[in-house]
């Protein structure tokens, strides 16, 4: 029981992390039509950047400043690459993305080597915050939980009551009629761009130093992060939201399972030929935890092909 | 049109000749280079003919690779497939899983579609390590190469015509589909999907259909793979080798039809030239890509062929010694780059770290030079010679385009 609550727990901060990440996609998404590739990348540089920072800065001060680098360097892709090739279409945008993905990861190598470095919770930070069972809960997870629900609250805000929202929200629904009365869209567009790539960045900011900060983690996270947004459907940060919960959720749950399906078949009487047929009827369902969200993806295609909270495309 | 046959045959001609005159070690990279082309100009079919962009292909690759080590144990030479004929495995496996995956992949467009190829290839590369008996875990599986009608498939250079039979059986192959009927309504599906649906064609099955064609030419070049190194390991399903197919084509050009072989080719003659000079190879790889797509959306043999379709190489005195600064300033900047690139990756190694001990850090040794980590000259001739080769650039761009103020 107390196993299921800590799993689940983990779970849950583990979705919030990777809404930290597809918030910022599925909005960017929602309102320039690209699916930003480099976007995992922002989430990797987050967390090397404050590496970096946290030996000069200390810890704290190194997760403030990373995200704004990071949000900084955001600005600079958009201003400077993706302005440039917007009339080639949709399709060149997300290739050049790829592309900029392609060399931030190679970078990150060239600059830190191809394994992962040493960048780690400060001391003063790693105690349990309570424990269930037998069980320390590390105070840390619940910082990154909490940081995440913060950043939820407060774009949700700043989307909803302010006037920038507002402007925001109109340029992402309608572009050009925000355009003709008046209102910078292209700055709008540059704006949220660098605030996503900010949130991905304060997410590898915290997130490197709790899990490990590796130059294959933009691609690990990447390939999660698409997942959600197409289970939640692309565009709708409700639907982020849900669905980061839901593969946080269940693929820490996986984890600890220690069944299969030939497990499962004994209940009808036919394990013992599951595992006569061994291959994939027993292997367990913890090994398959990695594949389980793109199992779920699959399934969500089949029966709702736009996504959980998408439009009907 | 006889100048193009006429370049065809002499391209055959060359590439059939290659082993005459090349070292082993560039035999095998040939044999590389043909792998690559062939698997280039199947995804290309696939996104440069039907617009969709797959993230995932290293897995029909890595399905035909698989099958045909399979096959190569199974049938060991005799029977039903010797050698010669291993790569029909590859593309029958690949053809199946395409048609599975198409399936799926093809219920979406556009980015959903790259998004559930990427899937649909993490989800086999996460599941390939569990599955021992056919995957191998982690060392992989090897097969051995067989005699067969008279071969014996042991010296290189066998190979390298098995190859090559097969990689322009497969070109001739994708070039007539581009011819059929089929092959237009490929182009339709990225020209306009709703018109097609309107003429009352079943778009799904359509890309199914592309999708699994483009799988099958991908797992033949799988097989051929397999064939050449005699082994498969699951690091094959990797995103790498995705990675690298979506660059190299693009780098080519998809809208030609040998655009994205010969940038595959090229590419992997590079990646081999460069391979023992350089460790960041792919940054130059990632970074080529990307200024191909901001200035040359069309690839470079794309540009070429607009280039030459268009008569755009009149030799005027004006035009020429324009075009001769351009070519001299982008050395200037390649060379500028690559400086500081190497001077970087030797800085920032960790062979050079564990070389401090207290001050003055010791220099590393590039291009026979010593260069000092602090001193002026370090940086400041590469950066030099990038802001000069850049400046000279924009000039000669200028002077070249005419709607800036140009010769023509």
């Amino acid at each position: 029981m107390e196993h299921l609550l800590v799993a689940i727990l983990n779970g849950t901060i583990y979705g919030l992390l990777l809404f930290m990440v597809s918030a910022g996609l599925t909005l960017i998404f929602g309102m320039m039509g690209v699916l930003n590739f480099a976007h995992a990348s922002f989430y990797m540089l987050g967390a090397y950047v404050a590496y970096a920072l946290s030996g000069v800065l200390g810890f704290a001060l190194a997760v403030i400043v990373s995200p704004l680098v990071v949000g900084a360097v955001g600005v600079v892709v958009e201003r400077y690459f993706l302005r440039r090739v917007h009339r080639f279409g949709h399709a060149h945008e997300l290739l050049l993305t790829f592309g900029l993905s392609f060399i931030i990861a190679e970078l990150i190598k060239l600059f830190f080597g191809n394994f992962p470095v040493d960048y780690r919770v400060p001391a003063d930070l790693s105690f349990s915050a309570f424990r269930i069972g037998g069980t320390d809960y590390p105070v840390y997870r619940l910082i990154m939980g909490a940081v995440a629900l913060a950043m939820f609250g407060v774009i949700y805000a700043l989307l909803t009551t302010t006037r920038v929202g507002i402007v925001v929200r109109s340029a992402i629904f309608r572009p050009r009629m925000a355009e003709a009365l008046g209102h910078n869209v292209p700055l709008v567009f540059m704006g949220v761009f660098g605030v996503g790539a900010a949130l991905a960045g304060l997410a590898g900011a915290l997130a490197g130093a709790f899990y490990t900060t590796n130059p294959n983690m933009a691609l690990e996270l990447g390939v999660l992060v698409f997942v959600v947004v197409v289970i939640g459907g692309l565009g709708s940060l409700e639907g982020a939201m849900v669905a980061s919960l839901l593969i946080g959720i269940v693929t820490s749950l996986a984890v600890g399972i220690d069944a299969s399906f030939a497990d499962l078949l004994g209940i009808i009487g036919l394990g013992d030929w599951a595992r006569a047929v061994g291959g994939p009827l027993t292997l367990q369902v913890s090994s398959l935890a990695a594949t389980i969200p793109f199992a779920l993806m699959l399934l969500v295609l089949l029966v709702r092909p736009s996504g959980l909270f998408g439009d009907k495309s | 049109m006889r100048t193009k046959v006429l370049l065809l045959v002499l391209a055959v001609a060359a590439l059939v000749a290659a082993p005459a005159v090349l070292s082993p070690g560039l035999v095998n990279a040939s044999i590389q280079m043909l792998i690559a082309a062939l698997f280039a100009s199947a995804f290309s079919l696939l996104c440069g003919q039907a617009g969709m962009l797959s993230f995932g292909h290293s897995a029909y690759f890595g399905i035909g690779a698989f099958a045909t080590i399979h096959a190569m144990n199974a049938f060991n030479g005799v029977g039903l497939l010797p050698t010669p004929l291993l790569p029909l495995m590859g593309g029958f496996m690949g053809l199946l899983s395409g048609i599975a995956a198409g399936w799926f992949a093809t219920k979406r467009t556009g980015v959903y579609f790259s998004m559930i190829t990427l899937a649909l290839a993490e989800l086999l590369h996460a599941l390939a390590p569990h599955l021992k008996e056919v995957f191998g875990g982690e060392a992989g599986i090897s097969a051995m190469r067989m005699p067969a009608w008279g071969f014996t498939f042991g010296s290189n250079v066998e190979v390298y015509y098995l190859t090559l039979f097969w990689v322009l059986l497969c070109l001739v192959l994708l070039y007539l589909y581009t011819l059929t009927p089929v092959g237009r309504l490929t182009l339709g599906l990225r020209e306009n999907t709703h018109r097609l649906r309107f003429l009352g064609y079943n778009v799904h099955r359509l890309g199914v259909l592309v999708f699994a064609v483009s799988a099958m030419f991908s797992g033949v070049a799988g097989a051929l793979q397999a064939l050449n190194i005699e082994a498969a390991n699951y690091v094959v399903l990797d995103m790498q080798l995705s990675a690298s197919v979506v660059l190299n084509s693009y780098i080519g050009g998809v809208k030609v039809f040998l655009g994205p072989a010969i940038g595959a080719a090229l590419m992997s003659f590079f990646g081999y030239a460069v391979s023992d000079l350089t460790r960041s190879w792919l940054l130059y790889q990632g970074v080529l890509f990307v200024l191909v797509m901001m200035f040359l959306p069309d690839g470079l043999v794309g540009e070429f062929a607009k280039r030459v379709r268009e008569g755009r190489f009149g030799l005027g005195w004006e035009r020429l010694s324009a075009g001769v600064l351009f070519v001299v300033a982008l050395g200037f900047a390649i060379v500028g780059f690559v400086c500081m690139v190497e001077l970087a990756q030797r800085f920032f190694s960790t062979d050079y770290r564990s070389m401090i001990v207290g001050t003055p850090w010791p220099p590393v040794t590039l291009f026979g030079r010593e260069w000092l980590p602090f001193s002026a000259v370090t940086w400041g001739l590469p950066l030099g010679l990038m802001a000069v080769g850049l400046g000279l650039l924009n000039f000669a761009s200028r002077r070249l385009d005419p709607e800036r103020g140009g010769v023509s």
